[in-house]
C-alpha cells in the first residue's frame, strides 16, 4: 500500500489518468492505494447505482438481508405489505447496529442497546420510557432509520446513495439488453439458489469488474487446466472469437464468447429453451443463441457470467449463471459475494446440477476462481510497490475497431471477443467519477 | 396516536415465569425466534378445549389464545402489532 500523497498532487493525477485513458494507458496505483481507496468512497460509490440484493433472496414480508454500499452497512427488508426498502443498518438513538444477523425474518427491528424498536420498513414506533424520559418532547416520526433509495430491474434490487443521481434505467443506460441474458431464463424468471457464498480477499474489486466485463483473453492462459482435459468447452485456438460490448459513457461492459462448435442455447434443458425464445427479443435470441460464454459487469461492482462446465471430459456440459458483487473494504482488499442463478421454472434436477457445475468452477472452493484470485492477489501486491508507483499498463487492444454494423443489440459492439475496448469505456467512467465529473 | 396517553397495564402479567410443560407429552413445543426475540409455542389441551400458549422465556411472559382471539389477530393490519410495541418494551 502507497502512501498517502497530498490532496492537490491526486487531483493532478486523476486527470493525468483520463488522459491516459484516452492513449490506451491506465496507472497500476489505482488497484492499491488508500487515497484512491478513500477518493472512490466519497466520490464514486456515494453517486453510483449499487447493487443490494435479489428480489428472491426477499421473497416473503419480513425476510431481510443486510448488505453493503461502499463502507455503509444497510438493511434490505420486505415490509409487512411487500414492499422493499433500504435503511442504514444503525439505530437512530446512539447508532448501534439493529441487525447483527446477516439475513432473517422480523416485522420489527429492536435494538439491543436501549430497545427503540423500528417497523422493518424503518419507521420508529417503540420508544422505550418514552413519557417518563422524553415527556413529549421526541416526535417518532423524525427519528425513523436512515432511508436509502432503492430501484429494480428483472429482480435485481439496486440502492443509491445520491438522491440527485438519474433514475435506474437511465443508468442502466440499455445494458438491460444483455442483463436479459442472465436473468429472462424462462417464463418465470432466475431465483438464487441459496445464500451468496462470501469471502475476504486480498485484491482490489477493480480487479474483478475488469475481468467481468469481457475478459477473454485470460481464458486459455489462467483456466488452461479446463481447456486440456475438457472440462470447459472452447478451445485455445478459436477462443478470441466473439463480441466485446460497452455502453459507452456508462461504464457497463459484457464480453460473449463464441465456440465455432456450440450448440445455440447448449446446456440448457430443451424445455427451457422453448420459453427462453419467449421470454427473449428476436434481437437477443439471435445474440444468445451464438454465445457459449457471457461475462459481463455493471459499473461499479456488480458482474454476471454464464457459461457451460461440463462433469463429463469433452461433454457440453451444464450452462451455469453466478453473479457476483465485489465490496471494497480496503485499499487492495476486498468482500467477495458470489451467488448462483438458476432459472425458476426449470426441473428441480437441472438446478441441482447448474448449482453443481456453478460449484466446481466458482465461489469460494471454484477452480476458475481459485486460479482468478492467485492472480488477481499478485496483481493488488504488485500494484502496492513503490516502484510500481508510476508504472502504467496497456489498454490499446481495439483502439482502432470500427463497430460491427452487424450486431443487433445496443452499445460498442466490437470484434473479437479479446479486446480492451470495455475496459477503456469502464476506466474512463471511473475516472469521470473520481474526477467529481459524472 | 397520543404519544402521552399509552400506558402500561399491569407490571407483570399473573401467568408464566415458569412454564410447566407435560412430560409426557408427545408433541414438540414450536419455536420461533429471529435475532431480536424468541417464544414458545405450544398446544394446550383444557378440561372443554384448547388454547394456544405462547412463552417467552427471556421474559419470563406467557399468553393463551383461544381460537376466537387466533381467528381475530387473521383479520388485523401489521400496523396492531406495531402500536402494540409502541409500549414499554417490558413486562
Amino acid at each position: 500500500m502507497n502512501t498517502k500523497p497530498e490532496s492537490q498532487s491526486l487531483a493532478a493525477w486523476v486527470e493525468e489518468t483520463r488522459e491516459g485513458i484516452d492513449s490506451g494507458r491506465f496507472p497500476a496505483r489505482a488497484f492499491n492505494d488508500q487515497a484512491v481507496y478513500d477518493l472512490e468512497q466519497e466520490r464514486l460509490f456515494s453517486k453510483t447505482w449499487c447493487f443490494l440484493a435479489h428480489e428472491s433472496e426477499i421473497p416473503h414480508p419480513g425476510d431481510y438481508v443486510t448488505r453493503y454500499i461502499g463502507n455503509n452497512n444497510l438493511i434490505v427488508a420486505r415490509d409487512e405489505h411487500g414492499e422493499i426498502y433500504a435503511n442504514l443498518n444503525m439505530c437512530r438513538h446512539r447508532g448501534n447496529v439493529m441487525c447483527k444477523a446477516e439475513m432473517g425474518n422480523a416485522s420489527h427491528f429492536r435494538c439491543s442497546y436501549h430497545g427503540w424498536t423500528y417497523k422493518n420498513s424503518g419507521e420508529l414506533v417503540g420508544v422505550p420510557y418514552m413519557k417518563e424520559g422524553y415527556e413529549g418532547r421526541l416526535k417518532r416520526k423524525d427519528w425513523g432509520l436512515v432511508r436509502v433509495r432503492v430501484d429494480s430491474y428483472e429482480g435485481l434490487v439496486f440502492g443509491c446513495l445520491d438522491p440527485e443521481a438519474p433514475p435506474l434505467d437511465e443508468y442502466l443506460g440499455g445494458f438491460q439488453f444483455y442483463l436479459d441474458l442472465y436473468l429472462k431464463h424462462g417464463l418465470g424468471g432466475v431465483e438464487v439458489h441459496g445464500p451468496p457464498d462470501h469471502w475476504i480477499a486480498d485484491t482490489d474489486w477493480k480487479i474483478c469488474t475488469e475481468n467481468f466485463a469481457g475478459d477473454g483473453y485470460h481464458t486459455p492462459v489462467a483456466h488452461q487446466w479446463g481447456f486440456h482435459l475438457g472440462y470447459f468447452p472452447s478451445s485455445g485456438s478459436t477462443h478470441s472469437q466473439g463480441w466485446a460490448v460497452s455502453i459507452p459513457g456508462k461504464g457497463h461492459g459484457i464480453g460473449l464468447g463464441h465456440g465455432p462448435n456450440f450448440p445455440p442455447f447448449g446446456g440448457f434443458p430443451d424445455d427451457l429453451v422453448a420459453e427462453m425464445k419467449q421470454s427473449l427479443s428476436p434481437e437477443q435470441v439471435e445474440v444468445f443463441s451464438r454465445t457459449r460464454t457471457a461475462v459481463g459487469s455493471v459499473f461499479p461492482n456488480l458482474s454476471f457470467l454464464m457459461q457451460p462446465f461440463s462433469l463429463e471430459p469433452g461433454e457440453i456440459g451444464v450452462r451455469f449463471v453466478t453473479m457476483r458483487l465485489y465490496h471494497p473494504v480496503g485499499p487492495g482488499r476486498m468482500e467477495m459475494y458470489s451467488w448462483c442463478l438458476v432459472p425458476k421454472n426449470a426441473s428441480q434436477e437441472y438446478k441441482k446440477e447448474a448449482y453443481r457445475a456453478y460449484t466446481l468452477a466458482f465461489g469460494q472452493a471454484g477452480t476458475f476462481e481459485q486460479d482468478d484470485f492467485e492472480n488477481w492477489t499478485k496483481v493488488t501486491q504488485a500494484a502496492g510497490m513503490t516502484m510500481v508507483r508510476d508504472v502504467d499498463f496497456p489498454y490499446i487492444m481495439g483502439m482502432d475497431s470500427a463497430p460491427d454494423p452487424e450486431f443487433p443489440g445496443p452499445g460498442h459492439a466490437v470484434v473479437p471477443y479479446v479486446n480492451d475496448t470495455n475496459f477503456r469505456n469502464l476506466w474512463s467512467r471511473w475516472a469521470d467519477y473520481l474526477a467529481g465529473e459524472a | 396516536m397520543d404519544e402521552i396517553s399509552k400506558q402500561p397495564t399491569i407490571e407483570r402479567p399473573p401467568v408464566g415465569d415458569v412454564s410447566q410443560y407435560p412430560e409426557q407429552s408427545a408433541e414438540e413445543p414450536i419455536v420461533i425466534a429471529n435475532e431480536f426475540a424468541d417464544v414458545v409455542i405450544r398446544k394446550v389441551e383444557t378440561r372443554n378445549g384448547m388454547r394456544l400458549d405462547i412463552w417467552s422465556p427471556r421474559r419470563g411472559s406467557r399468553i393463551l389464545l383461544d381460537a376466537v382471539a387466533l381467528d381475530c389477530l387473521t383479520f388485523q393490519e401489521p400496523e396492531l402489532i406495531s402500536e402494540l410495541l409502541e409500549r414499554r418494551p417490558a413486562p
